[in-house]
C-alpha cells in the first residue's frame, strides 16, 4: 500500500516525495555534528571537562577536598560548590522556555520553580551533577580525578513514590519551593483545579453510564544517538559555545544572563544534531555554565560530552491519570473529570506544562462540546531521574487515559469507538462532527481492516494454541497547530539571490533531523517561483550561528516545516519588488508595468533575463531578510490518529504488533517523503514506550539500573512491523501554505491504540505501560 | 586477548586505512589503552564513525576490518596492528550503497535517514553485507542491520536502500 497522498493543491516544489537536501553529506559521513567540529584535531590545547554525579538519590555534600584530585598529573582546573564564581549563580530551571520564544531569567516560563543550584552541595536523584568538576587532558583523567575526591556525604532519605511523596511524613526535597512535595500554583499553569466547566456532580447525576478508570505512564527516555557536548572557549572577554543545543539563540541568552555577560560576547554554534526529541527541554543547563566557568579558570577550550551513562539526563514525565466520565445511553458524553498526579523527579523544569498546558488546552481543541468538565493536576517532587519534554509535552500521557476512555465507555455502551469519538469531540471553534477528526477515524479504520478485524474483547479466534489477536486505535487532536502562532515572535528568513540566478537561504534552525531544512529549500523555490529556481539552486545554510544576527526558529512544536516558507514568501515579494525596481531603468519602463516568469522580466514590448540584468549592475548580491510574526487565524485544530493490530502470545505474554496505521491531518504536506519518515520512524520510540523501554531503579538504594543501551531496550530493526504512514490535507491552517507540524503527533497515539488492541485480543486491560509480558501474564492470572 | 598482550609490548602499530599504510608510536600516538574509535576520530579526524553508546550496543562506530564490519568502539587501537581498515570516508562517492541511502525517497518508506547520526554505521554494516551477499533478502537485511540503531526510526527507509543498493550491484555488474 504505497499509495502516494494527494495534495489539495499540486504546486511544483511543496509536498514532493525526493530526498532529503542533506542526504547526501550524511549517508557519506560529512554532516558536521558538534562532537566532530570539537575534536581534539581542531582545538589544540583541548581539556575535557567531567561533572561528580550523586551516587545517592538524595544526598549533601558536607566535607571536600580535592587536593589529591587536583594534584593528579594532568588535571587543569577544579570547580566546586564554595568557589566564588559558583556561589554567585542564580537559582534556575532548564525550561526557561518551551523555546518557541527567547526567554530571559526573569521572564522564565517557570519562574516559581527555581529549584536547580548549578554544581550545588546538594543532589536530589542518583545521578544528579552536583558540587565539583574537573577540566583535565583527557576523559580518563578527569574521571580518574573524580575518584580521588574525598567527600563527606550527608546521606538523606529520599522517596520515589509520588504518592508516597504527598504524604506529610515524606521527605521534603526542595524545600525553597514547597513544603509538601507538590508544586504551587503559578501563574503558567494555573490553579490545582486549572479547567472547571459546568457542573460534573450534576452531571454525573444525571447521566445514564458513569465509569472510572486509571492509568499510568513511565518513564521513557529521549535516546538521541548523539550524546550532549559542548565546548567553551574565551578569547579575552568573549566566551564561544559550541554544542548540540537546538536553540543556540536561547543558548546565548542562558549564558548571558547566568554568567552576567552582555549578549554580544557570547557566541552560540550549533551544527547538525543527531535527535533531539526534546531532551533536557530547552537546554538551560547547568552543564554550559559550569563548562564555561571551567574554561575561563584553565585558560583553555573545555569540552563537556555526556556519556551514554549521562545521557540519561531526563525522560518523558510519568503520571498517573484517573479518569471520570459520564454519558447518555444514545453516546452523548456529558461530563468527563481528569486528575492527574505528575512524578516530576528531581526538578520541576517543564512539568507543569505536561500536566496542565496540554490538557486545559485539549479541553478547548477537542472537548468543547461536552459541558462538564473538571481536570486537576498535581506536580510532585520524587528522587527520580527529572520529568521533561520528549517528543511532545504531555499528550502521549494524557492521551493514554483518554484513548482508554473511548474504548471503554463505547464498549460500555456497546457502541464503535469510532461512533463515539465523531460524535462528541470537536472544537470550540468549529462544528461537530469535525472533519478533520472524522476523516482520520475513517481512513485508519479502512486502512487496518476495523469492521473485519474488531471482535469483541478477547472473542477472536486463538491462534497456534496459544495466541490472539486485536485491534485498537487512538485518536488526538494536533492542539498546538492553533496555539503556537501565539507565542512564537518573529520568526526570520533572509534569500541572497546572486548574478547567476543562485541562492543562499537563510532560515537558521538547528537540523536535528526533522527534515525542516528539505521544507524551506522546497519552500525557498517555490516563493522564487518567479525565477524558476529549483531547489539545487539554492544553498541552505546548515550552521546556526548568533554571530549571524538572526534568530534561530527551533525545532519545537514540529512547527519549523512551514514557519519560515511560510516567512519565504514574503521574502520573495520584497525581492521580486527590488528586481523590477532595478529592471525599471534598465528597460526604461516604470516598475509597475513589469512582471517576472520563470527568471525573465518582461513588459511593454521590452524584456531581459534577470540574470542579463544582474550581471550588467554591480555584482553586489541580492539579499532580503524579513522578520514576521506567524499568520493568525482561528482555524480550529487537525487529528493525529493511529491504529494497531496486535498478536500477543497467552503463554509467554509477549505483545507483538503486527501492524500499524499512521493517520496525520497535516494541512499542506511540505514535504511528503519527510512526512512519511517522520510518521514511520516516530513509531521506534512509541513500540519502545508501550512494550520495552522503561528505566528500572534499585527500589532498595533508589539508584537506576539500567542507563545504557542493552538494558534500556529501544527497538531495532527486527522489532518493527510494518508501518503505513498516511498523510491527509483536510484541515487547513492559516498563511500561504496552512500546515502544521507532525513530527511530535506521530507517536502520540500509538501506545495507546497499541493497549486498546490487546485489549480486544485478550480481554483484559493492561493499563500500565510499557506492556511486558510480566503483565500480561498477571493480567491473564498466569503469574 | 592473547593477541593484545602481545602488541603491548610493541613500540609501533601499523594499519592500513582507506588504503593508505600509517605507523603510529605506542605511547606518543596512541596509548595502549585508546580505543580504535577514538583513535580514528580525535588523533586521526575520520569523524564519519560515531562514538554514541561506547559499548558495543548501537552500532554507530560500525568500520570495516578486514572484510567484516566490528565496532572500533569494542577495539583497541592497537588491536588494529596490521589490519586493513575501511571507514566511511574511504567509500567512493558513487558508491551504490551511499547512493541509495541518499535517493531513499519513495512513497509509503520514507527516507533511509533523518538525524543522520547512525547513518555511518548503517552504510558501513549494509557495505560488509553487501560485500558477502550482493543480493540479501528482505529477511536477510533485517537480520543483518540489527545490530545498529536508528532512534528516528528510518528503518523501513534503511531496509528499502540497501536492497535498491543490492539493485545497483546487479546493474553494475555485480561490481560494488
Amino acid at each position: 500500500m504505497n499509495t502516494p497522498y494527494k495534495p489539495r493543491i499540486p504546486r511544483r516544489f511543496i509536498g514532493g516525495y525526493q530526498p532529503r537536501i542533506d542526504a547526501l553529506e550524511k549517508a557519506q559521513g560529512r554532516a558536521p555534528y558538534a562532537d566532530d567540529v570539537t575534536s581534539e584535531r581542531n582545538y589544540p590545547g583541548l581539556l575535557h571537562a567531567r561533572v561528580l554525579r550523586s551516587p545517592y538519590p538524595r544526598a549533601r555534600i558536607t566535607h571536600l577536598d580535592t587536593s589529591k584530585a587536583a594534584a593528579l598529573p594532568g588535571v587543569k582546573a577544579i570547580l566546586t560548590f564554595q568557589d566564588a564564581e559558583v556561589k554567585r549563580l542564580k537559582p534556575t530551571n532548564a525550561g526557561w522556555t518551551d523555546a518557541v520564544d527567547t526567554v530571559s531569567y526573569e521572564g522564565m516560563m517557570w519562574g516559581k520553580f527555581r529549584d536547580r543550584k548549578v554544581l550545588g552541595d546538594y543532589a536530589a536523584w542518583a545521578g544528579d551533577e552536583v558540587g565539583v568538576a574537573i577540566a583535565a587532558e583527557s576523559e580518563q583523567i578527569a574521571e580518574q580525578a573524580l575518584k580521588l575526591l574525598e567527600i563527606d556525604w550527608d546521606i538523606l532519605p529520599y522517596v520515589m513514590d509520588p504518592l508516597k511523596s504527598m504524604q506529610p511524613d515524606a521527605p521534603v526535597i526542595h524545600p525553597e519551593i514547597t513544603q509538601t512535595n507538590i508544586l504551587p500554583p503559578d501563574p503558567r499553569g494555573g490553579p490545582d483545579i486549572f479547567v472547571n466547566k459546568g457542573d460534573i456532580e450534576r452531571g454525573f447525576s444525571e447521566a445514564d453510564v458513569v465509569l472510572e478508570m486509571d492509568t499510568g505512564h513511565h518513564n521513557p527516555t529521549q535516546g538521541s544517538l548523539d550524546p550532549w557536548c559542548c565546548l567553551a572557549q574565551w578569547e579575552e572577554d568573549r566566551l564561544t559555545i559550541v554544542s548540540n543545543s537546538y536553540a543556540p539563540d536561547q543558548t546565548r541568552m542562558h549564558v548571558s544572563q547566568m554568567l552576567e555577560l552582555p549578549i554580544h560576547k557570547v557566541r552560540a554554534i550549533s551544527k547538525y544534531v543527531g535527535g533531539q526529541f526534546g531532551r533536557a527541554d530547552t537546554g538551560d543547563q547547568p552543564f554550559f555554565l559550569f563548562t564555561a566557568l571551567l574554561a575561563k579558570k584553565s585558560g583553555r577550550p573545555v569540552k563537556f560530552k555526556h556519556t551514554r551513562r549521562d545521557s540519561f539526563h531526563d525522560t518523558r514525565q510519568p503520571a498517573l491519570y484517573h479518569c471520570k466520565v459520564g454519558a447518555l445511553t444514545d453516546g452523548t458524553i456529558t461530563t468527563l473529570q481528569f486528575k492527574s498526579i505528575g512524578d516530576i523527579g528531581a526538578y520541576a523544569d517543564h512539568s507543569v506544562f505536561a500536566l496542565k498546558f496540554a490538557p486545559a488546552e485539549i479541553s478547548e481543541a477537542a472537548l468543547a462540546p461536552i459541558p462538564n468538565i473538571k481536570m486537576e493536576s498535581y506536580a510532585v517532587y520524587t528522587n527520580h531521574i527529572p520529568g521533561c519534554m520528549m517528543r511532545g509535552v504531555g499528550n502521549s500521557q494524557f492521551n493514554f487515559i483518554f484513548g482508554r476512555m473511548i474504548d471503554a465507555l463505547a464498549e460500555r455502551l456497546e457502541m464503535d469507538p469510532i461512533t463515539l469519538a465523531i460524535k462528541n469531540f470537536g472544537h470550540e471553534w468549529g462544528s461537530c462532527p469535525d472533519p478533520s477528526l472524522k476523516a482520520v477515524l475513517e481512513t485508519g479504520a479502512e486502512r487496518i481492516g476495523w469492521n473485519e478485524k474488531r471482535h469483541k474483547p478477547g472473542a477472536g479466534p486463538l491462534i497456534e494454541d496459544t495466541k490472539r489477536q486485536g485491534v485498537g486505535f487512538s485518536v488526538h487532536p494536533g492542539w498546538h497547530a492553533e496555539w503556537q502562532e501565539e507565542r512564537r515572535g518573529q520568526v526570520q528568513a533572509k534569500i541572497t539571490l546572486y548574478p547567476d540566478g543562485t541562492v543562499t537561504l537563510d532560515a537558521p534552525t538547528v537540523e536535528t533531523g526533522t527534515g525542516s531544512n528539505t521544507c524551506n529549500v522546497l519552500g525557498c523555490a517555490e516563493a522564487l517561483g518567479f525565477l524558476g529556481v529549483s531547489p539545487e539552486d539554492i544553498t541552505w545554510v546548515s550552521t546556526v550561528d548568533t554571530d549571524q544576527g538572526m534568530r534561530d526558529c527551533v525545532q519545537t512544536d514540529s512547527a519549523v516545516s512551514f514557519l519560515q516558507s511560510e516567512v519565504m514568501v514574503v521574502v520573495a515579494q520584497e525581492l521580486k519588488r527590488k528586481l523590477l525596481d532595478l529592471a525599471a531603468p534598465a528597460l526604461g519602463i516604470t516598475a509597475d508595468q513589469l512582471d517576472i516568469n520563470e527568471g525573465q522580466i518582461t513588459g511593454p514590448g521590452k524584456s531581459i533575463s534577470v540574470k542579463d540584468l544582474l550581471w550588467k549592475g554591480d555584482l553586489v548580491p541580492l539579499s532580503v531578510m524579513i522578520s514576521r510574526a506567524p499568520a493568525k487565524q482561528r482555524t480550529g485544530v487537525p487529528y493525529i490518529a493511529s491504529f494497531a493490530e496486535v498478536e500477543v502470545d497467552t503463554a509467554t505474554g509477549r505483545t507483538q504488533v503486527l501492524k500499524l496505521i499512521i493517520i496525520n491531518d497535516c494541512g499542506t504536506v511540505m514535504y511528503a517523503s519527510g512526512a512519511e519518515a517522520q510518521q514511520i520512524g516516530g513509531q521506534v520510540m512509541a513500540i519502545g514506550e508501550a512494550l520495552t523501554e522503561e528505566i528500572i531503579y534499585d527500589p532498595i538504594r533508589g539508584i537506576p539500573l539500567n542507563f545504557n543501551f542493552i538494558d534500556y531496550k529501544m527497538p531495532t530493526i527486527l522489532d518493527m512491523p510494518k508501518v503505513e504512514p498516511v498523510l491527509l490535507e483536510v484541515w487547513r491552517g492559516a498563511g500561504e501554505y496552512g500546515a502544521c507540524g507532525i513530527g511530535e503527533g506521530t507517536l502520540t497515539c500509538t501506545p495507546r491504540a497499541i493497549a486498546n488492541a490487546v485489549y480486544n485480543a485478550i480481554g483484559t486491560r493492561i493499563d500500565e505501560i510499557p506492556i511486558t509480558p510480566e503483565k500480561v501474564l498477571q493480567a491473564l492470572g498466569r503469574i | 586477548m592473547a593477541e593484545i598482550s602481545s602488541t603491548s609490548s610493541l613500540q609501533k602499530v601499523a594499519i592500513r586505512i582507506n588504503g593508505v599504510l600509517h605507523e603510529f608510536k605506542v605511547g606518543t600516538d596512541l596509548e595502549p589503552s585508546t580505543t580504535l574509535s577514538v583513535f580514528l576520530r580525535e588523533r586521526l579526524g575520520f569523524t564519519g564513525l560515531k562514538v554514541s553508546c561506547d559499548e558495543g550496543a548501537c552500532g554507530a562506530c560500525t568500520i570495516i576490518m578486514d572484510g567484516k564490519a566490528v565496532l572500533s568502539c569494542m577495539l583497541l587501537a592497537m588491536e588494529a596492528d596490521g589490519k586493513d581498515l575501511l571507514t566511511i570516508e574511504g567509500l567512493p562517492k558513487d558508491d551504490p550503497v551511499i547512493e541509495a541511502f541518499a535517493e531513499q525517497c519513495e512513497p509509503g518508506h520514507g527516507t533511509a535517514l533523518q538525524c543522520g547520526y547512525c547513518t555511518p554505521g548503517f552504510v558501513m554494516t549494509t557495505r560488509a553485507l553487501l560485500n558477502e551477499n550482493p543480493t540479501p533478502t528482505l529477511d536477510e537485511v533485517r537480520e543483518a542491520l540489527s545490530g545498529n540503531l536508528c532512534r528516528c526510526g528510518c528503518y523501513d527507509g534503511i531496509a528499502m536502500a540497501v536492497l535498491h543498493a543490492s539493485e545497483k550491484i546487479v546493474l553494475r555488474g555485480g561490481q560494488a
